[in-house]
């Protein structure tokens, strides 16, 4: 019981776990005024050797050992692409008249960061995952080699999300328009098309932004605690936690996004490439979007 | 040292076994569990062996002897004295008392800082459970009075009645491998193997043992009065370099070559003046596995290093605390080039060309050599334990018990392991306990030795006092009941010492007696400057309000060749303590052995303890604003001078600061690693402790005075 | 015989160490990866006590469960063993481990750590007994020379303990009993309490 509660707290942020340790710690330092007994001296040098083990390491434990991370992982990748497919299935790809004007949505420069971000999610995702489930693999080589893709990855993702969050910062703050598209989920869920409120990015891309963002500094910070043990025990534990479950949120959200670009929009993956969207697509899908006639670039057919 | 298992109380003063000697710990504590015995620990620091104290008791450095003659003055004043025990064994009881009664607790507690009540209770420790061992090591001896603190803690096992006792005694716990064998052969400059001292009687002798010429070995002498005289001390070597060819006692010429033979050079005190010694020197060689750091100071290209092989690539008998003699076995041929120390000495000989009188008795090495210094060593007893005794020790291990070191059945059936010295006869067990009347001689027992005379007059009371045992007191089974004097002209013209025959200590033993006489232990000591051990103060003193009643020694001339200050070194410094405010006691590290050349060439232990450091009370480290880790500048009056980090801590008091002796490799923080032969360099570097040790030594031995000197300390 | 455990008698531990050198001389570790070591509390204090640790080879052992690549295992006589060529070094036993047990090198690859190292009980490891490979990667196999292992068997207050654990629970029951101690033994608790 008390371990579900800490769970629940424990996933919401950091801040409950500073909170946590600095009751640790006062509650060491009125034991401290008392009687010094054997088992006192017992329990400082646990806490010396081991960090505070029943608190943070039994949770730890539990949460691994019972592989609850591996499972929810497995879960979030069997289950997204399911419901993908049926919705592929069910109600199909959005298809854009690509013959019109070209409307230029990511310079070069986007192009570029998008690209290396791209890459290193890609690498930090499917490594990530072999080494949760590595006892599949028996690990060995293999998975030891999944552990240093993981690393690369995350050398690449810091240029990647650091130039993510300055160059696409502005254009991702929420906007009143946003809870329209969350109520409608987009019009993802039904085969008509017609304008969805939207700016240049919608509800659905901010979310993303921010959770590949802000949730991959805090991977990265975290990553960076795992990989070097640069702090006390416990922040390491802590760490870990919030590594893993943040990363099932970004699993999940990296597999939308894969999901959005590849099947959901017809063509859209090629915009990454080129730069440009389809008129008709942004007057769609970011119908609020105003961009300047400089963006545009003449179609072949006009 | 098993017997300290029996031990009902535990003193230790000046020791620190848990890092200097951890091996003994398990009898130590042994005790402590099986017999209760309290552990009392009198040391200015609070050492690793203090945490598994009953007692500590902070003392100032080098004022031992005034807390010893209290707790006597305590215990006579409560009647806790062995009467039985002084009445029959002991000599010069009531002179003694007469100078402890000024030892009161009060004055102990001006002198020593130890509280009065604390006195009063570690004497009633002593006393209500006794026997107590007493253990002491350098911190004990490391003083202008070391002579005299020594001789306090044997009077106060005396006063206890604890002399000769299973679980009682003094117990000196040697500082090195096998330098009680070292001693016993008197590596030292003022005696022949076996105590013999230098008097032509004892040339004579040896002479006769090595079956040299006498007339040839004076003959090597530069004249004959030189073979009489006491040479330099390993303490002073360098000041035989330094002061100049007048200054010194030295027929005219300085000290101009230096051979240091498995010698850690930094462990000298005043290390800054030994350094400019090793660049004066014409010649300087050293012989180890491990370059040392004399080797690496020394700037001059006069030094030759000669590798000598380790212990595992040699074999040969060695001589532990306990006077056990055990026979080591090579493990490896020596590696690389070094040589074993016994194919160094044949190549200097062979060299210096006095091979053919050095080796007559010696066909096998090293049994030959085993044979040979027991054959000679007649006053300790050492003429029992023949190689092949050892041997057969060695291999009977599992048949002695841990508890009394006795053989039960076997081949080795009755011995004590390893036949601790005096071991009287091939037949002998050895003797495990000295001075223990409560066995015969024949089994392992002894009494006092009669060594100075059967009567003295004493010059302080005019009072003659016979120094045999009293009547009635003697070992089991011995003709005479009660003291007799030592065995002599049994062979015409020798006594027991000098019979090489053996007749005289087999006719001795056949008569259940000790060849040496039974006699009482003195309190005395009538050639000594202090007849009755008092206490004196530092040459630097801290207290220089009580230096007029604790008055240091007269100036010393031509004392192991060099002259030596006392008086006039304490006088001049009175007011030192301005200045140099804080008292230095340097010690051991577990990790690290002397002075490091071996174990800071060990990357496992220097993991352990990898840096010199000044340990340093948090209080006085926040007054200097000297922080945990910090780098701190520890200066001496003599201008020496080292940079190391601070370690604050509690286990010294505000105003001493204690530095491990180990390290070198560094001066003033810089590091002069790269001097070492290449690939010799050692892991762990640091600044010496003893560039800050201070001049004094000890008024008969000259031993180094560097437990009690004063310091000053700064943030760097 | 039943399994096998450490027990650390805080009363007799010195803090000399000699057990911490001994493992790394034996097993030929690198500098930096401590399968043993000594803690002190409070040195320089009145209640100065020190205890030497390793791996405690736990029964149910937090590692074992938390390892993603069930690269731990735990022997029929209770030794808690890693196999070095199929852990991948991520640290998840460092973090479950109560008493600080695993121990990494580093590893070459990006400062990545390498495989788990720590205490063998002198066990060796899963490779063939006396095998080179063995010696190499785990150090000594003393327990199938039938040896107590190495930090125990040398230590010089005999205040570490290691062996079947009826034996050891009895010498130390006898220790107790003899000094009229009710102490308990340092991590019994942690490592070896049955799961109610």
């Amino acid at each position: 019981m008390q371990r579900s509660t800490h769970s629940v707290l424990l996933l919401g942020s950091i801040m409950c776990a500073l909170l946590l340790i600095a009751w640790v710690g006062s509650a060491f330092a009125a034991a401290a005024q008392g009687m010094y007994s054997i088992s006192d001296y017992y329990s400082d040098l646990m806490g010396v050797i081991g960090g505070e083990w029943e608190q943070v390491g039994g949770l730890f434990t539990y949460l691994v050992g019972q592989q609850y991370f591996m499972w929810g992982f497995l879960l979030i990748i069997s289950v997204i692409p399911l419901l993908f497919a049926g919705h592929l299935l069910i109600i199909g790809a959005k298809h854009f008249d690509h013959g019109g004007n070209q409307i230029l949505f990511f310079p070069p420069l986007a192009r570029i960061i998008h690209f290396i971000g791209a890459l290193s999610f890609t690498l930090l995702v499917i490594s990530g995952l072999l080494i949760v489930c590595g006892q599949f693999f028996g690990g060995g080589t293999f998975i030891r080699l999944a552990r240093y893709v993981h690393i690369f990855g995350a050398i690449l993702a810091v240029p990647a999300v650091l130039g993510m969050l300055v160059i696409w910062f502005k254009d991702m703050l929420p906007a009143l328009c946003d809870i329209k598209w969350i109520f409608m989920l987009g019009g993802y869920l039904s085969k008509e098309i017609k304008p969805v409120p939207a700016k240049k990015y919608n509800a659905g891309q901010k979310m993303w932004y921010w959770c590949a963002v802000f949730g991959g500094l805090v991977m990265l910070a975290t990553g960076f605690l795992i990989w070097g043990f640069g702090a006390n025990l416990d922040i390491i534990r802590y760490s870990a936690i919030i590594h893993n479950v943040l990363g099932m949120v970004i699993v999940a959200f990296f597999l939308t996004h894969c999901y959005m670009s590849i099947f959901a929009i017809a063509g859209s993956l090629q915009s990454m490439k080129t730069g440009y969207k389809p008129e008709h697509e942004v007057h769609m899908l970011h119908s609020l979007h105003k961009y300047k006639e400089s963006d545009v670039k003449p179609g072949d057919h006009h | 040292m098993n017997d300290m298992r029996h031990a009902k109380s535990l003193i230790f003063i000046g020791s620190n076994p848990p890092e200097a000697h951890p091996v003994s710990m398990q009898h130590i504590l042994h005790a402590k569990e099986k017999n209760n015995a309290p552990i009392i620990v009198v040391d200015p620091r609070r050492t690793k062996l203090a945490a598994k104290a009953d007692e500590y008791v902070r003392i100032r450095p080098g004022t031992d002897a005034a807390f010893m003659l209290g707790l006597i003055n305590v215990i006579v004043a409560k009647g806790w004295e062995d009467k039985e025990f002084i009445r029959t064994r002991v000599s010069g009881y009531e002179e003694m008392l007469e100078v402890a009664k000024k030892y009161t607790p009060e004055e102990v507690e001006d002198i020593t800082g130890i509280p009065a009540e604390q006195t009063y209770k570690v004497a009633e420790m002593l006393a209500k459970n006794r026997p107590t061992s007493l253990t002491w090591c350098m911190g004990g001896t490391q003083h202008t009075i070391g002579s005299s603190i020594t001789r306090t803690f044997c009077i106060l096992q005396l006063v206890l009645g604890n002399m000769g006792k299973s679980g009682g005694g003094t117990n000196i716990f040697r500082g090195h491998d096998n330098v009680q064998g070292a001693t016993d052969m008197c590596i030292l400059s003022h005696s022949l193997p076996a105590y013999y001292g230098l008097s032509d009687g004892a040339w004579k002798h040896w002479c006769r043992v090595w079956d040299v010429d006498y007339d040839w070995m004076v003959g090597r002498f530069k004249s004959k009065e030189w073979m009489n005289k006491k040479g330099f001390t390993l303490s002073r070597w360098f000041d035989g370099v330094l002061e100049g060819e007048d200054k010194i006692h030295n027929g005219g010429t300085s000290v101009k070559a230096l051979i240091q033979w498995g010698c850690g050079s930094n462990s000298n005190s005043r290390f800054h003046d030994v350094k400019k010694a090793y660049n004066k020197l014409d010649l300087l060689v050293v012989v180890d596995p491990f370059p040392t750091s004399a080797a690496a100071l020394c700037e001059t290209d006069n030094v030759y290093i000669l590798p000598a092989a380790s212990q595992y690539e040699t074999q040969g008998s060695v001589s532990s605390s306990s006077r056990q003699i055990q026979w080591r076995y090579k493990v490896v041929e020596p590696v690389y080039d070094s040589k074993d120390d016994y194919d160094i000495m044949k190549e200097f000989v062979t060299r210096l060309g006095f091979a053919d009188q050095y080796y007559k008795n010696i066909k096998q090495v090293p049994e030959d050599i085993t044979r040979e210094l027991g054959s000679g060593s007649l006053t300790i007893g050492y003429n029992g334990q023949t190689p092949e005794r050892i041997k057969k020790h060695m291999e009977n291990w599992h048949t002695f018990d841990i508890d009394t070191l006795q053989a039960k059945g076997g081949a080795c059936d009755g011995e004590y392991y390893g036949m601790p010295w005096p071991c009287w006869t091939e037949e002998h067990p050895g003797t495990p306990i000295l001075y223990d009347i409560s066995k015969p001689v024949n089994e392992g027992g002894l009494p006092f030795r009669n060594r100075f005379g059967d009567v003295a007059t004493y010059a302080m009371s005019g009072r003659v006092e016979n120094q045999l045992a009293a009547k009635g007191t003697c070992n089991p089974r011995s003709v005479v009941q009660g003291g007799y004097s030592e065995f002599k002209e049994v062979v015409p013209g020798t006594n027991w010492k000098t019979d090489l025959s053996q007749k005289t200590i087999k006719e001795a033993l056949s008569k259940g007696m000790a060849p040496f006489g039974n006699a009482r232990a003195r309190c005395i000591v009538w050639t000594f400057p202090d007849q009755i051990p008092i206490h004196r103060e530092p040459l630097h003193s801290p207290r220089p309000d009580i230096v007029e009643r604790y008055p240091t020694y007269k100036d010393k001339a031509d004392h192991y060749r060099v002259d030596t200050r006392y008086e006039s070194e304490q006088a001049k410094n009175n007011d030192i303590v301005k200045n140099f405010p804080y008292t230095l006691t340097t010690g051991r590290q577990v990790e690290h052995m002397g002075a490091g050349a071996e174990t800071r060439s060990n990357k496992y232990l220097c993991e352990l303890q990898p840096e010199m450091y000044a340990e340093i009370n948090p209080k006085l480290a926040n007054d200097l604003g000297i922080r945990d880790g910090g780098m701190v500048t520890v200066e001496s009056p003599e201008g020496g001078k080292i940079k190391c980090k601070a370690l604050v801590t509690e286990r010294v008091d505000e105003t001493t600061i204690f530095l491990p002796y180990h390290f070198a490799g560094s001066w003033e923080g810089e590091s002069y690693a790269d001097q070492y032969p290449e690939g010799n360099e050692p892991w762990a570097v640091g600044d010496s402790g003893n560039v800050i040790t201070n001049y004094g030594y000890d008024i008969i031995t000259q031993i180094q005075a560097t437990k009690d000197g004063l310091c000053k300390i700064s943030k760097a | 015989m039943g399994r096998v455990k450490f027990l650390c008698d805080v009363e007799r531990c010195i803090d000399c160490g000699g057990c911490v050198v001994a493992c790394k001389e034996g097993h030929h570790i690198p500098v930096g990866v401590n399968r043993r070591r000594v803690v002190t509390l409070d040195s320089g204090k009145e209640t100065e006590k020190s205890i030497s640790v390793a791996c405690m080879h736990c029964a149910d052992a937090p590692c074992i469960a938390v390892c993603p690549v069930n690269c731990i295992y735990e022997r029929a006589d209770g030794v808690v063993l890693v196999d070095k060529k199929a852990c991948i070094g991520c640290g998840y036993c460092f973090m479950a481990c109560p008493f600080g047990a695993p121990q990494f090198p580093k590893g070459a690859v990006f400062g990545a750590r390498g495989a788990m190292d720590k205490c063998t009980f002198c066990a060796g490891g899963p490779e063939e007994n006396f095998s080179k490979e063995e010696k190499s990667l785990y150090g000594q196999n003393r327990i199938a020379e039938g040896k107590v292992p190495l930090c125990s068997g040398m230590c010089a207050t005999k205040a570490l303990l290691a062996g079947d654990a009826d034996v050891v629970a009895d010498v130390y029951r006898e220790r107790v009993f003899q000094r009229g101690s009710g102490a308990n033994a340092w991590g019994w608790n942690r490592a070896y309490k049955k799961k109610s």
